[in-house]
């Protein structure tokens, strides 16, 4: 078989990087797939095939708990992200005009603190001596400290949208900024008011980039360890805080790999779900 | 000639500099464990410390060992050492070679985790107590373990997130004082309180520092911790006790250095380094710089007296003989343990 030169490029090209998936992302998820039909006898893993580490992933209800409550907690960083970006993206698309690379600039400014920092930071916000409290305690709003601000679900929430928000501003920014502005004037001159032109125009024409902040966000949140680990408590705990108990403490590596599995087939669907939304909008709005 | 002795000196310290990394011998610790206080010999002998390298918990590093992290010593406590043994992690040690061997505290010696089949696997470094921390301006009333579970407390308590603490804490608050009664019913005994205590859990603490840090603003009224905490507590002038009445229930563990099978450093300096650990000289440091209880009887004679007595080690082998010691049940019900904690944190 001979190549003619484009070919051969092409595949000069894409060889180091598929060389690179084949290596580090095939090779571990494939080893993962093995580990997850074998079980754990103490400090060895025996190599027998075996559905047992699924059938307890799917019938005990302590798991379904935790992919459940990931899945909500990451869909409700998505809704919050999205909201509180769109916004923003929608002012430096459409009404920034001069100096648009400072503002997007401006927009990466938390990106200079490391994602730990952030979420600890968030802690002594949310402290009971924390920054929220002793401002309410202050302005003499309450007399004791609210104490249901930290460790739950919400605090899991609330620490992710922030650490989240550039990923959904930037996508959103660019499917905004390739909108024809003619669309916008022909809407202006058959008489659409601002919020029609908006809603029949603009959005729709901004939806690929709400479906891809959404699963930017909404695929690695679901797998977040470290916020739930650290605001969490024990009612914000997530499925990545169950599979990293299997891989250190419980030392149970096959229902470890079972469970990040099942919780990757559970992200799909619901990734899957959130896409078909979004356009079943896209479709109603046009 | 100035010149010179200099460049000679300079070339001298780059030999001594390579010499003494190129044979070194890695030991895998607990953070902090690196302080020279504990090796001062070792480093007089060998010009530099040993190399280290830091796990978190006991099972992060069981893994890391497992997946063929390669080091000469490691730093678990009591309760690793048959699961160590079971994978073939660690190879005896040889007690002939240890200058202080005689000098340790017999009952940490003669530990069943510490020798046993007629080898010796861990040398014990450091000991201490697991108990019920609480604010004595805050809490009243009586003090005993099942005040935890106390709606009054509710939103106040915080356990370690370690289950043979947890499991530990909840088997003395049943009346287990020793592993050995730890049967079925107990377990399910144990693991009723703990759900119960769980409701008034805000948090599990897996970091000494939050802990201490929400003992101190109030948050928390009430924890089973080390002891460690009520003196970082009692440094900073936060008014709180450790119940280290044997009636109420306190527990202790020990941890110590474990010789690995696939170290690539001598045995020769291995044992300077176990030497160095376990002379009384490490212990007085260990006590009066860090508060914490050395394995060498002889430290207590040698260190300030009134830190000996106001850190409670004045009778170290008569406090250690009752209270509920390491973590001692067979590996079944070790899993059980753990998959019913998991259960009981995350409501259950």
């Amino acid at each position: 078989m001979t190549l003619d030169k484009n070919a051969r490029l092409g595949l000069l090209l894409a060889t180091p990087t598929t060389l690179y998936v084949l290596l580090l992302i095939a090779a571990p998820v494939g080893m993962t797939i093995a580990y997850s039909f074998w079980t754990q006898e103490f400090v060895d893993v025996t190599r027998d095939f075996t559905w047992a580490n699924y059938r307890e992933v799917f019938t005990d209800p302590l798991y379904r708990t935790l992919i459940f409550r990931s899945v909500r907690i990451a869909a409700m960083v998505t809704l919050l992200t999205v909201l509180l970006a769109y916004p923003v993206a929608y002012h430096i698309a459409l009404n920034v005009k001069k100096n648009k690379a400072m503002w997007l600039f401006l927009v990466t400014i938390p990106f200079w603190t490391s994602y730990l920092l952030r979420v600890f930071s968030w802690k002594l916000i949310l402290a009971q001596n924390g920054v929220v409290n002793s401002a309410l305690l202050w302005l003499g709003v309450i007399d004791t400290p609210i104490d249901t601000l930290l460790y739950n679900s919400e605090a899991v929430v609330v620490t992710l949208a922030h650490a989240w928000a550039p990923f959904a501003i930037l996508p959103i920014f660019v499917s905004l900024e390739k909108i024809d502005r003619s669309y916008l004037e022909a809407a202006k001159d058959l008489g659409e008011g601002p919020v029609r032109s908006f809603l029949r125009v603009t959005l729709p024409l901004s939806i690929p980039g709400i479906i891809g902040a959404s699963m930017i966000i909404f695929i690695p949140t679901v797998g977040d360890y470290v916020t739930p680990a650290l605001v969490g408590g024990s009612d914000g705990a997530m499925v990545a805080n169950m599979i990293q108990v299997q891989f250190g403490k419980a030392n149970n590596w096959p229902l470890g790999a079972a469970l990040a599995l099942s919780a990757v087939v559970c992200v799909t669907g619901a990734a899957c779900l959130l896409v078909l939304c979004l356009k079943l909008i896209e479709r109603s709005l046009k | 000639m100035k010149i010179k002795s200099l460049s000679a000196g300079l070339a001298l310290g780059t030999l001594a500099a390579f010499g003494a990394s190129a044979g070194q011998i890695t030991v895998f610790d607990w953070s902090g464990y690196d302080d020279p206080g504990f090796f001062n010999a070792y480093v007089e002998k060998h010009g530099s410390a040993p190399d280290f390298s830091f796990f978190a918990d006991d099972h992060e590093g069981f893994n890391k060992l497992r997946s063929g992290f390669k080091a000469d010593l490691a730093h678990p406590c009591s309760g690793l050492i048959g699961k160590m043994r079971a994978a073939d992690l660690i190879k005896p040690i040889d007690t002939a070679r240890l200058d202080a061997w005689g000098e340790l505290l017999p009952t940490l010696a003669q530990l069943p985790e510490v020798s046993s089949d007629g080898q010796v696997w861990m040398v014990p470094f450091d000991w201490g107590n697991t108990g019920l921390v609480y604010r004595t301006d805050l809490v009243e009333g009586d003090i005993d373990l099942k005040m935890l579970a106390d709606p009054a407390l509710a939103g106040k308590v915080s356990l370690p997130d370690v289950v043979e603490d947890a499991y530990g804490f909840a088997a003395l608050a049943v009346g287990v004082n020793d592993w050995s009664e730890m049967t079925d019913e107990k377990f399910q005994e144990a693991s009723d309180f703990l759900r119960a205590v769980h409701k008034n859990v805000r948090f599990y603490w897996s970091d000494q520092g939050q802990l201490d840090a929400a003992i101190k603003s109030g948050e928390i009224h009430a924890a089973w911790a080390w002891n460690a905490t009520e003196l970082a507590l009692i440094f900073d002038n936060v008014p709180v006790k450790l119940v280290r009445d044997l009636e109420v229930g306190v527990a202790s563990w020990a941890c110590g250095y474990v010789h690995l099978k696939d170290g690539e450093g001598s045995d020769e300096d291995v044992y300077d380094f176990l030497n160095a650990l376990s002379d009384a000289e490490s212990g007085k440091y260990l006590i009066e710089a860090w508060g914490y209880a050395h394995a060498n009887a002889g430290s207590y004679r040698i260190a300030d007296q009134e830190a000996v007595r106001a850190y409670g080690y004045s009778d170290p082998e008569g406090f250690m003989a009752e209270s509920l010691f390491g973590f001692r049940v067979p590996n079944e019900m070790a899993a059980k343990m753990l998959k019913e904690f998991e259960r009981i944190k995350a409501g259950f």
